[in-house]
């Protein structure tokens, strides 16, 4: 075995495009562990510790130096996997051409080569933003900021600095928008229509927006806030300008909004914006107060479907006063009660969207209990070890233990996948629940390569006698990249059970278990 | 905002270039910069650049 490394001076690289060619450079024969990384002092630590540190790499990396860190079997194929690592960085300038002829290094050589640009979308290092997005704000335009580790004093500032100039910014850590039809980051391919969404919730906007476009209706604008903006040093800052903006939009008929229940001061204010409303807002802040909503005057929804329903409802001039009810198919309930066995107890959920695990846990609570979950919730016991499940347990993959320097689980689901078939191996677990979320920028095939996971862990089950039922819901449109109808049928082939909808998955849950 | 919403969308993309090429595929105005660390990522020198501006 030997250790090998190169470093490419002054070659930068975004860390997604980065972690993707890791996993390839992984892949090359011979090779048993690599990296490659940017000579930041936090990547050179995360080096050391994970068996690929040497005296080069110590001696020559700086923080603007590539490093191509490898564990091979011999010299000749850590050689090998430098050179190719190579090869795949070259091919990276060339597909880079192809976005345009030019291709500058600052915004404001972007600004003066592309006049009348009106939103920034900020993915670059935490610590980097503010300083960005404060000359973005003096140069008049909006911006999406999907950066996490962002201070929060910056983000005040930005946002009341853009308030004043009636500009929008959502996030940091915002995932998904979708502005004028054109899905930002992570989102979907949805009708265009009139009801319009302002969320601090990243895959519960994924969720609304795409469970609305299945029901036949369409978005006018998809505001993401980032979720800090509905906590009370914020102050709700950006989903009150979404909501006036939505309130104000001739295209927008119906608001939804959708969060995790707002600071009590942050609540107060928005609900105050919504009771002033001549149009008809639904409001979900998932496990809030619905009497609160009521009473004024919006239209509570208690799950992001109920949300989807009552919005296309309302824009339909219909009904929407109900509870939306989650019908449970009882045949389908006897068909897989009947066929796990008494020792297989357990609901394991590995989720990859953060808004759909903990609407499953909020659901769930109370149904059954004690929940182990990694998610920051009162109603649910903390899990000690997130890499094992204990009874039954809910495991958000896109929290940060599960994320530091790797792919969130939407684009790279292979820690998830490793997951399934350990499950498999318990004997205690009875159902493994997954989300499978498409749309931009996520994996090409969430349902082929989960199907992988899923034949070898029913393979498993089956060996020593056990069935295991997979509950999926698929969030997305037959008009997104990996089309939610070519998915969809995917799994039903492998006889994995797939529900419209997260809550309907999780209420045939509650009802089985 | 609401000139925002009435004119076409033009992204200006800093960081991650997999969402200017999703952007690009799609057909929406994009422009994409090649982000890196001002100063070399050294945080006196970046001080002292912003003292200049």
């Amino acid at each position: 075995m030997v250790l090998k490394s190169y470093i490419s001076k002054n070659m930068f690289r975004d860390s997604v495009y980065l972690m993707r060619l890791s996993n390839t450079v992984r892949g090359f024969a011979g090779v048993l562990e690599a990296e490659v990384i940017i000579g930041t002092d936090h990547n050179k630590k995360f080096l050391q510790s994970g068996g690929l540190w040497s005296e080069e790499i110590e001696k020559e990396a700086g923080a603007n130096d590539l490093i191509i860190a490898i564990k091979a079997e011999n010299e000749e194929k850590a050689e090998q996997a430098i050179q190719d690592a190579l090869a795949e960085l070259n091919k990276s300038v060339e597909r880079e051409n192809l976005l345009g002829e030019f291709v500058p290094r600052t915004f404001e050589t972007a600004l003066h080569n592309f006049p009348g640009a009106n939103m920034a979308l900020i993915s670059i290092p935490g610590r980097y933003v503010e300083r960005e997005a404060d000359q973005i704000l003096d140069a008049g335009l909006n911006m999406m900021i999907f950066s996490d580790n962002v201070t929060l004093e910056a983000e005040i500032a930005l946002k009341n600095k853009a308030k004043e100039k009636g500009l929008l910014v959502m996030g940091p850590d915002c995932g998904t928008a979708i502005i004028n039809g054109v899905p930002l980051a992570f989102a979907n391919e949805v009708k265009r229509g009139k009801i319009g969404i302002v969320a601090a919730a990243g895959t519960g906007l994924q969720e609304v927006s795409t469970l609305i476009n299945n029901l036949g209706e369409g978005i006018s604008q998809g505001i993401g806030t980032g979720g800090r903006d509905v906590k009370e040093a914020v102050g709700g800052i950006s989903m009150i300008m979404g909501l006036n903006a939505l309130l104000e939009d001739e295209q927008t008929e119906v608001v939804v909004i959708v969060s995790k229940p707002p600071d009590a001061s942050v609540t107060e204010k928005v609900l105050a914006v919504a009771q002033k409303s001549k149009k008809p807002v639904v409001v979900s802040f998932l496990g809030g107060d619905l009497n609160q909503v009521s009473a004024a005057g919006c239209v509570p929804a208690a799950t992001l479907k109920e949300a989807a329903h009552k919005a296309v409802c309302l824009a339909r001039n219909e009904d929407a006063s109900g509870a939306v009810e989650l019908k449970v198919d009882d045949n389908l309930l006897k068909e897989h009660k009947g066929k796990i066995a008494g020792s297989q107890k357990y609901l394991r959920a590995l989720y990859s969207g953060g808004t759909l695990a903990y609407e499953a846990l909020l659901m769930l609570q109370g149904i059954i209990k004690p929940i182990y979950t990694n998610l920051n919730y009162k109603g649910a016991e903390a899990i000690a070890d997130v890499y094992k499940s204990t009874g039954h347990t809910i495991i958000d993959f896109g929290e940060d233990e599960f994320t530091q320097g790797r792919l969130h689980p939407m684009i790279d689901p292979s820690l998830r996948n490793t997951r399934i078939v350990n499950e498999a191996k318990d004997p205690e677990t009875a159902v493994v629940v997954l989300d499978l979320v498409l749309g931009y920028n996520a994996h090409p095939d969430p349902a082929g390569s989960a199907l992988e996971a899923i034949i070898e862990a029913q393979q498993l089950a089956a060996k020593e006698g056990r069935h295991l039922i997979f509950v999926t819901s698929v969030c997305g449109t037959d008009s997104d990249p990996q089309k939610r109808n070519e998915q969809v049928a995917k799994l039903e082939a492998a006889g994995v059970l797939v529900f419209p909808s997260n809550a309907d998955a999780v209420a045939f849950l509650a009802a089985l278990l | 905002m609401k000139e925002l919403f009435e004119k076409e969308l033009k992204v200006i993309n800093i960081g991650l270039e997999g969402f200017a090429e999703t952007l690009k595929e799609r057909e929406t105005p994009v422009m994409h910069v090649r982000w890196q660390p001002p100063a070399m990522g050294d945080a006196d020198l970046l001080s002292l650049l912003d003292k200049l501006k």
